[in-house]
């Protein structure tokens, strides 16, 4: 885990924002090898929407071969909506960059069939090549995408159904009327943010204090659904001062001291060459597909083309991060697995699982075999724990 | 590989508008081509970033993106969404103002030519108007309503045909475009006549005398859009209904009309009044006449009013006495005749087809008949009314570009097509900048293209 803390919002955006475009530039994007991104929305990032937008108008990046994928969508409104988040996304990023829309991937709150849209989504995601960096924000519960506390942490793509507390928080931005305000969304899952190769998250401001707090210093809890990040291998969380407050004061200098201290030594961690750049050897990434030009441009026609994949040939071989739903732990320990790709081996300490050798203090008193029956009140558990070896 | 943003000076040289006022200026080509991305075929979008949006009354900061397949301005997301498409061009237009284009709903003739003349061939009539319409569109005034004055029937008839709508086509490289002829006269009241040649001057008893007049065929907004008319002659007040049922703009001018008088006319069917203050009875405190009408308190009575914001036709203090007591029926319109966009000089004036030929004297915006004292229109450009009303009345700019864009559109019924930036609405625009206060057309665009760009030498 890293924990970049800024002065303020701005500073904590700008530091976000430089390193997405960093990450860009040394990753040399192409049409073939495109980098894939993933999106928040909320008012965390829009402070990085801004300045990448910035940067891009005055010549600094482009997002020409950059594809996206976006956390979520609500369910039951007009994609044009000026609540959905497909007019978010507009608003705030794309009509300003020159991202083409045929990259553009955001969940579709209003598919028939919702189901059939969420795994459509997976298997474009698969198709993409996995996500390089998945930009994410954080709930005042710590929830990441629309991952509401108590989410599975193994969780996919799916339907959601919103906590009482954020449909409440959004009737702002419905005319107050808790009516108007959607009760579903369609998300990406906890697993679906685990398996990009990299994850950022934008958290700022006093109110995300505690659950900054319970994400980093907590376990990992269903609860707290960002807390999950703990399993992931390379997860940068960007703060401002503020969020920070109700850390440990230890936790705080400890994350600043080795910023620092890699500052200084000139070994700032970053992630292994192999992800950082476009890895042509390997074949991650299905090249993108041909554009398909729609001349119409009616606003009330439904979406003429929707890309079509071929699946890839052995969908478990093709890539290393994506594959059927399964536990996490297990997945992210796997030989193939980014855990794996850490250029330090994990070496795991040896452990006598096989032999456990019974060590009482009483079977250790010389003649002290009359005593074994007193000391050992319950001979049955006794036996177990050797078993089991607690 | 960024998307090209195409620089205004570099589109400028390749742009020149010919010096030949004869020639089309539009015999340019776009230079996008080598430069649309590479991709996708041209699909005619343009994106104008970095420029302030006119809407409602604020001005926006945001993109307008606008098609010449369709001549409209876009719906950007759904474009984006729905059509996966990306503009051919960006152009950035460094915080300038885009405005809808202007629209004049009160314009004689200009540049030499004026509507109510009557030629032995009238294919060089057509010719003359096709001269006009592509040098009006460069002053920014991209549609308007050819006024013809009051005249002998002969006359209307074998005009009208020529004047009316000419935006089916969506033509950006004829120019500006009409919406319909206005026909100020002939049921006008002789007492105020102003310069109209009081011989023609007529009263309506029926509908057919309306009819006969104009020719029947032309009595539709197919042809005339609005008619000014004075309300108390004979039998016109109880014709207004049957005339507004025909879509048809009635404006009340160069009248005798009471406020009692005016106020019966509205309730009738009659929308607006015809330059204000000009050619009718002035306000008196116990009898307030037309200009009495913007106080009525009822707001369905309130009518849109026009005022030549000249300097010379009505006072400043006037035109901003106006303006605030009823701003969202305020209408600036030229009231210019032909010598507009001509050089100061003597010029003869046959008014219609009467025989004995005047001569008009114009020194700089001003125009009056030769030894008299009386005004003959005016030769004005719509923009610089524009300053004028904007130094005079101290409104904002949005406000000021309203009375010559999103309210003359609601008074002609093409509100969200014209005068507006809503998506869906025809994509005629002009491009502001400021320069000491003054706005300053920099670019006009019709139908999606750019048909003027300012020199740098002008």
């Amino acid at each position: 885990m890293r924990l970049i803390i800024r002065e303020d919002e701005e500073a904590a955006s700008l530091y976000v924002a430089n390193y997405i475009i960093g990450r860009i530039e040394h990753f040399s994007p192409t049409p073939a090898n495109p980098f894939v991104l993933g999106l928040p929305t909320g008012s965390s990032p829009l402070g990085v929407y801004r300045i990448l937008v910035e940067r891009y108008k005055a010549g600094e990046i482009s997002f020409e071969n950059v594809v996206t994928f976006n956390m979520d969508e609500y369910i039951g409104i007009p994609r044009d909506h000026p609540q959905s988040y497909h007019t978010f996304m507009w608003q705030h990023f794309f009509s300003h960059v020159n991202i083409h829309p045929r990259n553009v991937h955001i969940l579709n709150g209003n598919a028939p069939d919702l189901e059939a849209e969420c795994v459509r989504y997976e298997a474009q995601i698969k198709a993409a090549g996995g996500i390089d960096l998945f930009l994410a924000g954080i709930g005042e519960d710590g929830h990441i995408a629309f991952n509401e506390p108590g989410s599975s942490l193994a969780s996919r793509t799916r339907v959601k159904t919103l906590a009482y507390d954020t449909v409440l928080a959004n009737s702002r931005f419905f005319g107050n009327d808790i009516a108007q305000v959607p009760k579903m969304a369609l998300t990406v899952g906890v697993q679906t943010v685990l398996e990009a190769r990299e994850v950022v998250v934008v958290v700022l401001g006093a109110r995300k204090a505690s659950a900054l707090q319970h994400c980093i210093e907590d376990g990992v809890n269903h609860m707290w659904t960002l807390s999950s990040l703990q399993l992931h291998p390379y997860p940068m969380i960007v703060c401002d001062e503020d969020a920070t407050l109700e850390l440990k004061v230890k936790t705080v200098k400890y994350f600043k001291s080795i910023e620092q201290v890699a500052l200084a030594e000139g070994f700032e961690q970053t992630l292994p060459t192999s992800l950082r750049t476009a890895n042509t050897n390997t074949p991650l990434k299905k090249p993108l597909p041909p554009p398909t030009i729609i001349t119409n441009t009616n606003g009330d026609s439904t979406p003429a083309t929707t890309h079509t994949h071929t699946p890839p040939e052995s969908e478990s071989e093709s890539s290393p991060t994506i594959f059927a739903p399964q536990p996490t732990t297990s997945r992210l320990l796997r030989a193939s697995s980014p855990a794996a790709e850490y250029p330090l081996r994990m070496s795991r300490a040896a452990s006598p699982e096989l032999e456990l050798v019974p060590d009482r203090m009483a079977s250790r008193i010389i003649g002290g075999e009359a005593l074994r029956g007193r000391l050992t009140p319950t001979p049955k558990v006794e036996g177990r724990v050797g078993v089991v070896g607690a | 590989m960024r998307i090209p943003t195409t620089d205004g000076r570099l589109l400028g040289t390749l742009l020149k508008i010919q010096s030949d006022p004869k020639a089309s200026p539009f015999s340019y080509s776009f230079p996008s081509r080598a430069m649309a991305t590479p991709t996708q075929p041209e699909n005619g979008i343009t994106k104008l970033t970095n420029c302030r949006l006119v809407r409602g009354d604020n001005l926006v900061f945001d993109d307008l993106w606008i098609s010449s397949v369709t001549g409209k301005i876009l719906r950007s997301q759904a474009a984006f969404y729905d059509g996966l498409i990306l503009p051919d061009r960006t152009i950035d237009l460094g915080g300038r103002i885009v405005s809808p284009g202007f629209i004049d709903c009160q314009l004689n003739g200009a540049f030499g030519f004026n509507f109510s003349t009557k030629f032995e061939d009238m294919s060089q009539y057509d010719t003359q108007l096709q001269d006009l319409n592509i040098r009006l569109v460069q002053t920014g005034v991209t549609s308007y309503l050819p006024t013809v004055t009051s005249q002998a029937s002969d006359l209307y008839k074998a005009v009208l045909p020529h004047l009316a709508p000419s935006g089916a086509a969506r033509d950006a490289s004829s120019g500006s475009e009409s919406l319909g002829a206005h026909v100020e006269g002939p049921f006008l009241n002789p007492s105020h006549n102003g310069v109209h040649n009081v011989s023609v001057l007529r009263q309506a008893h029926t509908i057919k005398d309306i009819d006969d007049m104009y020719g029947p065929s032309n009595t539709t907004p197919s042809t005339i859009k609005m008619i000014t008319l004075a309300p108390e002659l004979a039998n016109m007040t109880p014709l207004l209904p049957t005339l507004r049922s025909r879509g048809l703009v009635l404006s009340l001018g160069h009248t005798a009309a009471t406020f009692e008088s005016a106020s019966a006319a509205l309730l009738a069917g009659a929308t607006s009044i015809t330059h204000l203050f000009n050619a009718m009875s002035p306000l008196h405190h116990r009898n307030p006449g037309i200009f009495g009408l913007l106080g009525a308190t009822s707001s369905t009575l309130r009518p849109f009013f026009g005022l030549i914001a000249d300097g010379i036709h009505l006072h400043p203090a006037t035109i901003k006495i106006a303006f605030h007591a009823h701003p969202a029926g305020c209408i600036l319109v030229t009231d210019a005749m032909h010598m507009a966009g001509l050089p100061d000089g003597v010029y003869p004036w046959t008014n219609g087809s009467s025989a004995e030929c005047d001569h008009i004297v114009k020194e700089g915006a001003v125009l009056h008949l030769q030894n008299s004292e009386t005004i003959a229109g005016s030769s004005i450009m719509l923009i610089d009314c524009v300053n004028n009303f904007r130094r005079w009345t101290g409104a904002g700019i949005p406000q000021v570009l309203g009375t010559v864009t999103g309210t003359p559109a609601r008074m002609l019924g093409v509100e969200g097509v014209k005068g507006c930036l809503e998506e869906g609405a025809d994509a005629d625009l002009v491009v502001l900048s400021e320069e000491e206060g003054e706005l300053r057309v920099d670019e006009v665009w019709k139908f999606g293209e750019r048909v003027f760009e300012k020199g740098d030498g002008r």
